[in-house]
């Protein structure tokens, strides 16, 4: 009780103190149609609208967001990648219980950041049926960058089914909306390139573990759009020659990764998930779900340039345009081929880890499967041999069919090219580890971590001024996008205090990867994979980050009283 | 002056690179002053500018010089990476800019530190040098450095920092020579 | 008999909703894994394999129908309702048990069941179930698909009944099995909702239970063509 009135005070007083400085919003969650141009459907919205508005805060803003549930059913909006009190951070049973129909809840907190992030609900596919939103926080500071003109790209990925029914669909089999697997004509096809044998031991490899080379999106038959709008529908954002043009790319994808270029265009990279990095001019890069990436283009011709967003297994594509004038229309590329997994991808790889570091490396050659069973590398399906010109990036499995080359020009951003443009946090040795395998039943459509769901797993326990350091040890052919709420995931590309400070760590497949978390934030927050129904499914962890300064205990205990 | 020398440098290497007339000019601006300006002396110096260099801008941002005026730049580096100022043109900037990047490449320059034995091993075993360049200084976060230049009656000039990335993220200001 | 199913359900129900504080969503599906015409053997039919299931990862509570109805002289030849429970004890495999209650035309037939259901390698699906009763059996269904294309997909299945002991009510003779194969190509028209499917079915009694078809003057073997939906949602 004291407690309570405390916090009460508390917010009274930070109420007091913000005065002009507080910004209030409102935002609904609406049922809403959504029209791909190709289907449309039934979904969720925010202000009646899919992708709802952009909210523009600033950087010591404090902020009054009344959320009104227009829905029969709960709903909740998560805030992602916005450091805040933990009751403020949107996910039911986590941070709050959640927003019953008909109901107004009110977020409070201050703006402590700046840069692009994202809403979403955070209540059961909400977020893949259209419940997102951009962020976009101005900062205190002039920026590292300059910049004339911006853009928000919101990318995402609407399927003509409802989450739950995909949900279901896939749980009944798990190859349900697999349009990419390997055909009788694939078969001949393969024959007459390695040969028969080689070719049907190599079905046989695949056919032994009961899993397919063509896994790369296990949702397929979606309309990928950009602010909303399909190819047909052509989302296009003004220019004047010679500008330098922010595009802020958030992927508010439920599942699909995107390779994203704009022909004719370096882009420098000056922020990912909102932090500025160190600029780094790409060709092309690759976007993980619920990460965001800033770019600065500067077109210089007087014509339509295509913003070109391939799903990684190139099952579907769409193209903006940027242009001069309204009513332009860049040409659409053509789709490259599809990625195959190869061995490595299952951590089954022989030999070559040269140009490892330690922060990424891949997993040993012997791989346990998931019946238990331990199974060998089989160096004759190593498809490294075919793609042997790629280039390494650490971020892969050495001889990864997943790795990434530029459609046009040569630079493909990898992680290892990110570096923090000013470190958040003193770079100290970690206090310690904690492995998170990552881990899943494909066949059963099973997400888990350390081979234990959500549902049965016991919260991840850490202690208030800690740095941990997290390894996430891929064990299935699956990337995983994985996302700590509350806290910063400082990814390790072995840079040491310029390592890059995100808020999403995609982890490819057969691969390990480190992230350390300077554990400043008292409470209870979420830490999942990021992929819709991964996270649905049970990969997915409460964090309670136990002890802290008094005065964060006190926010703390109050909330949870009220 | 050893200090000077040693942070107030502009890292250039011929490769075959320098074939390209731009990077002719960019690797041997003396030779080419004309185009560009050239070093100044100090006694025909009208006026003083300060340059800070920030993470990743000028301030000013752009700047307005008299043709034919001799300017002395003091540069002071208030960012927290390592930033070049460089008088040049846009095609100059440009074709320096490779050369950063095997800069970056080989280890020579880091984020926030030009790292010297990487320097000399990279001049050991390629066999190119780095020399002053008379319209660079490329500095380390803290450090300050001067530089006089004449500028010409008409050129279309920029200053721009080269390290990479830095300059396509906006660190690039232009110079207008009024009359 | 009765009370022990409900005490099953009851069981079941408990495990269902009892999930921890995050719960997952209740997870159910219908099947129709065959839904066809046969044309051909004695009389033209209507077959059915019909199952509908609800539960969560750990439980699944099936309800299978398969039946044949003969279009001559209007005989529900054969009518099988299976009461199952799923429980995963491996990557790829369910424990099943429940039981099995046959209402065809004629005698009814009630067993147990306790069985096998998954994926074997190679993606071979494979039900394999003893029936324990009076008149014991032993059932292996097979099944594979293989991809012409992406939707067009032809499926060979096997089904190999074994039966113990003499059923002759329903002319079955101890140690005579039944086998069906059957290689039907669909087509997914609707996503994997609808697919439509033509193919052939064949079907062959050996041993005991054929000497007691030749007996009764039936043909101790069948050959249908046959069009069909196969369903799932």
């Amino acid at each position: 009780m004291k407690f309570r009135f405390m916090a009460c005070f508390g917010l009274a007083a930070m109420a007091l103190a913000s005065g002009a400085n507080a910004g209030e919003y409102n935002l609904t969650v609406d049922p809403v149609r959504i029209d791909t141009g190709t289907f449309t459907r039934d979904g969720v919205g925010f202000n009646g609208a899919s992708p709802g508005p952009v909210l523009r805060f600033k950087e010591g803003e404090d902020v009054v967001i009344n959320v009104t549930n227009n829905l029969s059913e709960l709903t909740s909006i998560h805030w992602h990648g916005l450091i805040l009190p933990f009751q403020q951070d949107g996910v039911p049973g986590i941070s709050y219980a959640g927003i019953k129909p008909g109901e107004t809840f009110t977020y409070r907190f201050p703006i402590v950041q700046s840069g692009t992030y994202w809403f979403h609900s955070h209540s059961p596919f909400q977020e893949p049926d259209g419940a997102y939103g951009a962020i976009v926080i101005e900062p205190k500071q002039r920026e590292p960058f300059n910049f004339q003109r911006e853009h928000v790209i919101v990318l995402t990925d609407s399927h003509p089914h409802r989450g739950h029914r995909i949900m279901r669909n896939l749980k009944m089999m798990p190859d349900y909306y697999n349009r990419q697997q390997r055909t009788i004509a694939d078969f001949v096809a393969d024959a007459e390139k390695m040969g028969f044998q080689a070719a049907l031991a190599d079905r046989l490899d695949w056919g032994d573990m009961r899993m397919m080379p063509n896994d790369v999106e296990d949702l397929q038959g979606f309309t990928p759009l950009i602010n909303g709008k399909s190819t047909q529908q052509n989302w296009a954002g003004i220019f004047t020659p010679g500008e330098r043009i922010r595009l802020r790319f958030i992927n508010s994808s439920a599942m699909t990764y995107f390779d994203i270029r704009i022909p004719g265009l370096k882009m420098t990279v000056v922020q990912a998930d909102g932090n500025n990095v160190q600029p780094v001019p790409v060709d092309e890069f690759r976007i993980a779900v619920a990460e965001t990436y800033d770019v600065i283009v500067r077109p210089t011709e007087d014509k339509a340039y295509a913003i070109f967003a391939e799903s990684v297994a190139r099952t579907a594509s769409v193209r903006a345009t940027l242009a001069p004038r309204a009513g332009m229309a860049a040409d659409v590329p053509a789709m490259r081929k599809p990625p195959l997994l190869t061995m490595a991808d299952m951590g089954m790889a022989h030999g070559d880890h040269a140009g490892m570091n330690h922060s990424a490396s891949s997993s040993p050659a012997t791989h346990k499967m998931p019946d238990g069973t331990t199974m060998q590398g089989a160096a004759h399906t190593d498809h490294s041999a075919h793609g042997g010109a790629k280039p390494r990036d650490a971020f892969y499995a050495a001889g990864s069919g997943l790795v990434p080359t530029a459609a046009e020009g040569v630079k493909f951003l990898s992680y290892s090219d990110l570096r923090a443009m000013r470190p958040l946090y003193e770079h100290r040795k970690a206090t310690r580890e904690i492995e998170l395998r990552l881990t899943g039943n494909m066949e059963r459509y099973i997400w888990s971590i350390n081979g234990i769901k959500y549902s049965q797993a016991e919260p991840i326990r850490l202690k208030y001024g800690e740095r941990v350091r997290f390894k996430f040890v891929n064990e299935t052919m699956m990337t995983h996008p994985m996302h700590l709420h509350g806290m910063w995931s400082i990814l390790d590309t072995g840079k040491g205090k310029w390592d890059p400070i995100k808020h999403v760590v995609s982890v490819a497949p057969g691969t390990t990867v480190y992230m350390e978390t300077e554990v400043d934030a008292p409470g209870e927050w979420a830490f999942h994979c990021h992929l819709a129904y991964h996270a649905d499914s049970g990969m997915f962890r409460k964090v309670i980050v136990e002890g802290g300064p008094p005065k964060k205990q006190a926010a703390v205990s109050g909330a949870k009283g009220g | 002056m050893m200090h000077f020398k040693m942070t107030a440098l502009a890292l250039a290497f011929g490769l075959a690179l320098a074939s390209t007339p731009a990077k002719a000019d960019a690797m041997h601006g003396k030779g080419h002053a004309g185009a560009i300006g050239s070093p100044g002396n100090a006694a025909k110096t009208t006026r003083t500018v300060t340059i800070t260099m920030h993470d990743n801008y000028y301030e000013p941002e752009s700047l307005s010089i008299k043709e034919g005026e001799t300017v002395k730049f003091v540069i002071k580096n208030a960012g927290s990476l390592v930033h070049e100022f460089s008088i040049a043109t846009g095609a100059m900037h440009a074709a320096h800019r490779p050369e950063m990047n095997m800069m970056v490449e080989h280890g020579v320059l880091e984020p926030d530190r030009i790292n010297w034995d990487a320097a000399k091993k990279m001049q050991a075993t390629m066999g190119h040098g780095m020399h002053d360049e008379p319209n660079s200084k490329l500095l380390e976060p803290g450090k300050s450095a001067e530089m006089i230049w004449h500028f010409p009656n008409h050129a279309n000039l920029e200053f721009a920092c080269n390290v990479p990335g830095h300059y396509d993220a906006g660190m690039v200001g232009k110079i207008k020579l009024v009359h | 008999m009765t009370g022990r199913i409900f005490a099953g359900v009851a069981l079941a129900a408990m495990l269902l909703t009892a999930g921890p504080a995050a719960a997952e969503q209740l997870l159910w599906g219908v099947k129709a894994e065959q839904l066809e015409y046969r044309r051909g053997g004695d009389s033209n039919l209507l077959a059915w394999d019909v199952n509908a299931h609800v539960g969560t990862d750990e439980l699944k509570l099936v309800y299978r129908s398969e039946g044949e109805f003969k279009r001559k002289g209007s005989v529900l030849e054969r009518f099988e309702n299976h009461f199952r429970a799923q429980v995963p004890i491996s990557t790829f495999f369910d424990a099943v048990g429940g039981v099995r209650i046959d209402t065809p035309e004629g005698p009814d037939r009630v067993h147990g069941l306790i069985g096998l259901h998954g994926l074997a390698p190679q993606w071979f699906e494979v039900d394999a179930d003893f029936f324990v009763s009076d008149h014991p059996s032993f059932r292996l269904e097979v099944e594979y698909e293989a991809l012409i294309t992406n939707r067009l997909i032809l499926t060979p299945s096997l089904e190999f009944d074994l039966p113990f002991k003499d059923d002759t009510a329903i002319d079955i003779g101890a140690w005579g099995p039944k086998a069906e194969i059957g290689l039907r190509l669909g087509y997914d028209l609707i996503d994997r909702l609808v697919s439509p499917y033509v193919g052939v079915h064949y079907e062959r009694v050996f041993g005991k239970t054929r000497d007691l078809a030749r007996a009764e003057g039936k043909d101790d073997d069948a050959f249908y063509l046959t069009v069909g939906m196969k369903m799932i949602f």
